[in-house]
C-alpha cells in the first residue's frame, strides 16, 4: 500500500474515532433539560381544544394547582381506563337513579323545555338556582352557611348533556361528552370560590396556562 | 496495514454502535434527598439500551411485571401514544411555597420535576422508550 493510502486510513480511522466520541456527547447536549420556567410554555392556538383546571389556594401555604389537558387526549384516554364502573369511556350509574331522582326523565324535560329558571330556592343557609339559558344548563349555588360564603357555578352545553347521557341506559358516556365539548367555543365551564379556593374549570384553545 | 483495517473496522463498529445506542436519547435520572442518609442519584442511560436489556430480563420475572402492570399498561400506552402530539407542552404544575410539582413534554421526551424542601427529583425520558418498554410488557403478560 503507498505511503498515501496509509495517510488516508489513518484520516479515515482518526476521524471514525473521533466521532464516536463526539456524537454522544451530542445527544446527551439535545437532552439536556431546559431550565425550568413557567414563561417557557409554548403558546398555540389551533384546533385543538384545552381544558383547564386551576385551583388557587389563598391560605398560609398559598398552592395553586395548574391542570391542561388537551380533550382528544382525554378522549383517548378515557376508553383505556377500565376500572371499578368506568369502563370504554362510560360510567354505570345505577338504574339512572340518584337519590331517586330519575336523571334521565330530568335531562329530557330540560332539553325538550324553553330557557328559563326551574329552580330558585333562596333561604338563609343557601341559595339554589337551575336555569336553561342559550342552549347552556346553569347551576348557581351560593351557600351563606357560617361567615364564610361559598360560591359554585356550573355552566355546561346542552349538547355536552345530551351527549352524555346518550350512552345506553345507566350509563354516562364520558368520551362523547368530551367530543361534544370540543365542538364548543372558549366557555367557563365550573367556577368554585369560598374564602380559602378559588377553582376555574375552562375551554380554550390554548395550550398555555394563564 | 492490517493494524489500520482493524482500526477502521473497529472504530466504525464503534460508531455505528453508539449511534444507535444513542439514537433516541439518554434517560436522565436525578435524585437528591437532603437529609441524613439520604441518597443522591444521577442517572444517565442510552435510552436504546433499556428495551434492549429487557430482552435479558428472565421470562418469569417479565411476566410477574406484565401481570402487576397489567392494568395500567393500556392506559400508559394511550396517554404516551398521545404525548407524542403535544411536544413542549405543561401539563401540571403544583406550586407552592415549598414545593414545585411539574409535568411536561420537552420535545420528544416527558419531564418530571420536583422541587422540594427535603429532595429534589428530575427525570427526563424519552417517550418512544416507555412506549418501548410497555409494549414488551404487553407481549410478554401471560395469555399475551
Amino acid at each position: 500500500m503507498s505511503d498515501h493510502n496509509k495517510g488516508f486510513l489513518a484520516r479515515i480511522t482518526l476521524i471514525a474515532a473521533a466521532a464516536l466520541v463526539v456524537s454522544p456527547l451530542g445527544v446527551v447536549a439535545q437532552s439536556t433539560p431546559a431550565p425550568a420556567s413557567p414563561s417557557q410554555s409554548t403558546t398555540s392556538v389551533s384546533k385543538d381544544r384545552w381544558l383547564h383546571v386551576r385551583v388557587i389556594s389563598s391560605d398560609a401555604k398559598g398552592e395553586t394547582v395548574r391542570v391542561n389537558v388537551p380533550l382528544e387526549l382525554a378522549e383517548k384516554v378515557l376508553p383505556a381506563i377500565n376500572k371499578d364502573r368506568l369502563h370504554a369511556g362510560k360510567v354505570k350509574i345505577d338504574d339512572a337513579h340518584v337519590n331517586d331522582v330519575d336523571l334521565r326523565a330530568l335531562v329530557d324535560a330540560i332539553r325538550t323545555s324553553k330557557d328559563g329558571e326551574f329552580v330558585t330556592v333562596q333561604s338563609n343557609d343557601c341559595d339554589v338556582r337551575v336555569a336553561k339559558l342559550n342552549n347552556h344548563l346553569i347551576i348557581h349555588v351560593l351557600d351563606k352557611q357560617n361567615s364564610k360564603k361559598s360560591e359554585v357555578e356550573v355552566k355546561v352545553p346542552m349538547k355536552v348533556v345530551d351527549a352524555l347521557f346518550s350512552a345506553g341506559k345507566d350509563e354516562l358516556d364520558l368520551v362523547a361528552a368530551l367530543h361534544a365539548l370540543s365542538a364548543q367555543g372558549d366557555t367557563e365551564l365550573v367556577s368554585v370560590k369560598d374564602h380559602e379556593n378559588t377553582v376555574r374549570v375552562w375551554l380554550d384553545s390554548k395550550n398555555v396556562m394563564d | 496495514m492490517l493494524l489500520a483495517k482493524a482500526a477502521l473496522g473497529l472504530g466504525s463498529t464503534l460508531v455505528l454502535a453508539g449511534a444507535y445506542t444513542m439514537r433516541e436519547g439518554v434517560i436522565r435520572i436525578d435524585v437528591d434527598e437532603y437529609h441524613s442518609g439520604g441518597s443522591h442519584v444521577h442517572l444517565w442511560v442510552p435510552a436504546a439500551a433499556v428495551p434492549m436489556a429487557m430482552h435479558f430480563v428472565p421470562s418469569k420475572q417479565m411476566r410477574c411485571a406484565s401481570e402487576q402492570a397489567r392494568q395500567a399498561l393500556p392506559i400508559l400506552h394511550a396517554i404516551v401514544k398521545e404525548l407524542k402530539k403535544y411536544p413542549d407542552t405543561e401539563f401540571v404544575e403544583l406550586d407552592d411555597n415549598d414545593q414545585h410539582v411539574r409535568v411536561r413534554t420537552h420535545g420528544d421526551k416527558l419531564q418530571v420535576d420536583i422541587d422540594a424542601p427535603d429532595q429534589k427529583v428530575h427525570v427526563l425520558c424519552p417517550l418512544s422508550t416507555i412506549e418501548d418498554v410497555t409494549s414488551q410488557l404487553e407481549e410478554r403478560a401471560p395469555g399475551a
